[in-house]
C-alpha cells in the first residue's frame, strides 16, 4: 500500500504525525515529509497509515 | 460485565467519533458483531472542512475521509428513536430493535435555529451537514447580500467565505465576535482582519427572523432590523439526545460521560453529544481532534474497563479573512500573549500564553505560521 500526500490540500496541521510518527513528520517549515511511502497490507504500519489518513481534516493523505 | 461477553456492539452515529470508535474496537481485537447506525446518508466526512475549504475552494473533495476499514454493518440514513438500557436494545425509526452488549453513543449535535419551531431554508440557512454546505455554496455563488447571525468561529468562517465569494456581508454578533469563544486577543486579530476585508459588524444580538419579499428580515434585540437576500445563522448547536429521553441516562437533559467516555459499564459516549470533565467543568468539547480522541477512549473503555484514557489539550483551528489560526490549550485564552516568533503586526506570528488558558495553564497559537501541532503542543507544555 502506498501513502500519498495531496500537497496543495495539506494545511500542515500535523495530526497525521501524531497518529503515525514512525511514518511521517512535518519539517521545520511545516511541510509534511513521508519517511515511509510503502507499507505492507495488513501490517501495523498500514494500520498506523490508515489512522493518519483518517485524522486528516482536509483529506490530504491517501492510501492507494 | 466482563470483556468476554461483549459479542455485539452497536455504534449510534456515523460521524468521526463513531467511526473512530468502530475502527478502535477492531484495532483492539473485537471481532464480534459490529453495527454502525447513522442518520446521514453519507459515509463519515470531515465536518470542519465544510465551513472552510468546501465553501471557499473549487476543490469539492476536501471533506472526504478514507473508506472505513472496520467492516461494520452500516445502516445509513437510519434514525435511532429510543434506547432501553435494561433490555439492552436500541429502537430504530421504523420499529426494528437492535440488541447490544456494548453501546457507543455518538449522535453529535445539530445546528440551533432561530426559527426552531418552523424551520424554513428560505428564511434561515445553517451550516452543519454536507447538504447545508452545498446549499450555502450554491446560494452565495450568485452573490446575494448576506447577513450572518452568530459571532462565534463558525459564523466568522461563513462570513469570510461569503466575502470571498463577492457578497456584501454583515455579521450580527451579541457583543464583539469571538471574545467569548477564543478570548480578547484572538478576537481582536480576527475581527480586524474581517473589517479590513469589508466585513460590516453589528454588535447588537439578533432577536428573531421574519420572512419578507425576496429574503429575510433580522430583527435585532434593540428593535432595529436588517434585511438580506440570504441569512445564515450560526447560533450554536444542540446535542442530539432526544432519543435518550426515556433511557434514564440524561441528567437535566445532558448526557454526561466520564473522562474515558463511560456513561455506565455497557454504554459509552463520544464526540459532540457528550459532556465530559474538563478543567472548566463538565461540558461538551465539539472539536475534531477531541472527537477522535474520545472515540478512541470510549471504544477502549467498552472492551477494557480499567484502561486509562488518553487525553491531550484541545486543538482548535480556524481559517478566516486570510488568516489561519491554530490553537492548543483550553479556550478562551485570556490576557496578552508573548510573541515567540513572527511579526508584532500579527500577520504571521507564534504566540504563547503562560497561564492564559481557561484551565489556568498554558496555551499556544500559530497565526499564518506553519508549525507541526506536536511542536505547538510542546510550546504549550513548556509554559504549563
Amino acid at each position: 500500500m502506498r501513502i500519498t500526500v495531496d500537497r496543495p490540500r495539506c494545511e500542515g496541521h500535523g495530526l497525521c504525525e501524531e497518529a503515525a510518527p514512525a511514518l511521517m513528520h512535518l519539517d521545520d517549515d511545516g511541510e509534511l515529509v513521508l519517511d515511509v511511502e510503502e507499507v505492507e497490507d495488513g501490517s501495523p504500519a498500514a494500520a498506523a497509515a490508515a489512522a493518519a489518513a483518517r485524522v486528516c481534516p482536509v483529506a490530504a493523505l491517501r492510501l492507494e | 460485565m466482563t470483556p468476554g461477553v461483549v459479542r455485539r456492539i452497536v455504534v449510534v452515529g456515523n460521524g468521526i467519533a463513531g467511526v473512530t470508535a468502530a475502527d478502535t474496537l477492531r484495532a483492539l481485537g473485537f471481532d464480534g458483531e459490529l453495527t454502525l447506525v447513522g442518520d446521514e446518508p453519507h459515509p463519515a466526512y470531515s465536518r470542519p472542512a465544510l465551513s472552510k475549504a468546501l465553501l471557499r475552494d473549487d476543490d469539492l473533495a476536501s471533506h472526504l475521509l478514507p473508506p472505513p476499514t472496520h467492516g461494520a454493518t452500516e445502516l445509513r440514513g437510519v434514525r435511532v428513536t429510543a434506547l432501553d438500557p435494561r433490555a439492552r436494545t436500541v429502537l430504530l425509526d421504523g420499529g426494528d430493535r437492535l440488541p447490544y452488549d456494548g453501546l457507543v453513543v455518538a449522535t453529535g449535535c445539530r445546528a440551533r435555529r432561530l426559527t426552531e419551531g418552523d424551520p424554513d431554508p428560505a428564511v434561515e440557512l445553517t451550516l452543519r451537514s454536507l447538504e447545508d454546505a452545498l446549499a450555502l455554496r450554491q446560494r452565495i455563488a450568485v452573490r446575494p447580500d448576506v447577513v450572518v447571525v452568530g459571532g462565534g468561529p463558525l459564523g466568522m468562517e461563513i462570513a469570510s467565505a461569503c466575502l470571498d465569494a463577492g457578497c456584501a456581508v454583515t455579521l450580527v454578533s451579541r457583543g464583539r465576535p469571538l471574545v467569548h469563544q477564543l478570548g480578547r486577543h484572538l478576537s481582536d486579530v480576527l475581527v480586524a482582519a474581517g473589517l479590513a476585508r469589508g466585513l460590516r459588524l453589528e454588535t447588537v444580538g439578533a432577536a428573531r427572523l421574519e420572512r419578507v419579499d425576496g429574503g429575510t428580515r433580522v430583527v435585532l434585540a434593540d428593535g432595529r432590523s436588517l434585511e438580506a437576500a440570504l441569512v445564515v445563522t450560526a447560533a450554536g448547536d444542540r446535542a442530539n439526545v432526544e432519543w435518550l429521553a426515556s433511557s434514564g441516562l440524561l441528567r437535566g437533559g445532558v448526557l454526561e460521560a466520564d473522562a474515558a467516555g463511560r456513561v455506565r459499564p455497557d454504554v459509552v459516549a463520544a464526540g459532540d453529544v457528550a459532556a465530559v470533565p474538563t478543567p472548566a467543568g463538565v461540558r461538551r468539547v465539539p472539536l475534531w481532534t477531541s472527537a477522535i480522541e474520545a472515540g478512541r477512549n470510549a471504544a477502549t473503555a467498552l472492551l477494557q474497563p480499567d484502561a486509562v484514557p488518553t487525553t491531550t489539550r484541545p486543538y482548535f483551528w480556524t481559517e478566516q479573512f486570510g488568516l489561519s489560526v491554530k490553537a492548543v490549550g483550553h479556550l478562551p485564552f485570556g490576557g496578552d500573549p508573548a510573541l515567540v516568533d513572527g511579526d508584532p503586526g500579527a500577520d504571521r506570528s507564534l504566540l504563547q500564553w503562560g497561564d492564559g488558558g481557561s484551565d489556568g495553564a498554558g496555551a499556544a497559537v500559530a497565526v499564518n505560521y506553519r508549525i507541526p501541532i506536536p511542536r505547538l503542543r510542546r510550546l504549550c507544555d513548556a509554559v504549563a
